[in-house]
């Protein structure tokens, strides 16, 4: 891993067109800034594990009965 | 993007080139419907009849969900309209009567070339993975 030291104000560039900004530290909070082109995609690292951890619930190792749905507001036919 | 659900993709069969998230080693999967158990459908990994994920049109537990799919994911998948799309969220079954959806990461399939995607939707703040799903009191 890359390891920069950057003080408040001061940037990175990524690839040439991502910016990330350490716009303020305090305490043990950094904020960051993230200049990004809407095509790239920018999370939480905290998203990705809460879908992954969720995925990881989800699988069904054998058939088992699903529960009946309540009614719900959504009509469709058949 | 607005989206729609049909009970299964024509074919049936899906290819998710970056696979699920936790999952990445399954990328075929085949999109399966059992009329009785509509509104719900199983995504299984090809490779492997007993690894299946259960999914649903999440619209059905949330008529306003508004997913907000990145411009990234838009070009990865070819979509040239919404209605290109199909989008499913992933069921987690906590009990007899007891179930979840995934809003923050749905399945987008392009229901023409069948490739989809776990997508990280850009306004995953606004909702939970683990969003409950309405079922009935306990029937028979």
């Amino acid at each position: 891993m890359l390891i920069l030291s950057r003080k408040s104000g001061e940037s990175i560039v990524i690839a040439g067109n991502i910016r990330v900004k350490v716009m303020r530290v305090e305490g043990d909070v950094v904020k960051i800034g993230v200049d990004a082109p809407s095509s790239v995609p920018v999370h939480r690292q905290e998203v990705y594990d809460e879908i992954q951890r969720n995925n990881q619930q989800a699988l069904m190792q054998q058939n088992m009965p699903l529960p009946k749905l309540a009614a719900t507001p959504e009509k469709k036919a058949e | 993007m607005e989206m729609e659900t049909p009970a299964a993709v024509p074919g049936n069969q899906v290819r998710l080139p970056t696979g699920i998230l936790g999952f990445e080693q399954f990328k075929n999967y085949m999109l399966l419907a059992n009329p009785a158990e509509m509104p719900f459908a199983w995504l299984r990994v090809a490779d492997s009849a007993s690894l299946s994920f259960v999914v649903i049109n999440p619209f059905i537990a949330m008529p306003n969900y508004a997913p907000d799919i990145p411009q990234s994911d838009v070009e990865f998948l070819d979509l040239k309209e919404p209605a290109d799309a199909l989008l499913f969220s992933i069921v987690t079954l906590r009990g007899p009567n007891c179930a979840t959806l995934n809003l923050k990461g749905p399945l987008v399939i392009n229901r023409h070339t069948h490739i989809g995607k776990q997508v990280i939707i850009a306004n995953a703040n606004n909702y939970s993975v683990e969003h409950p799903l309405p079922v009935a009191a306990a029937t028979v």
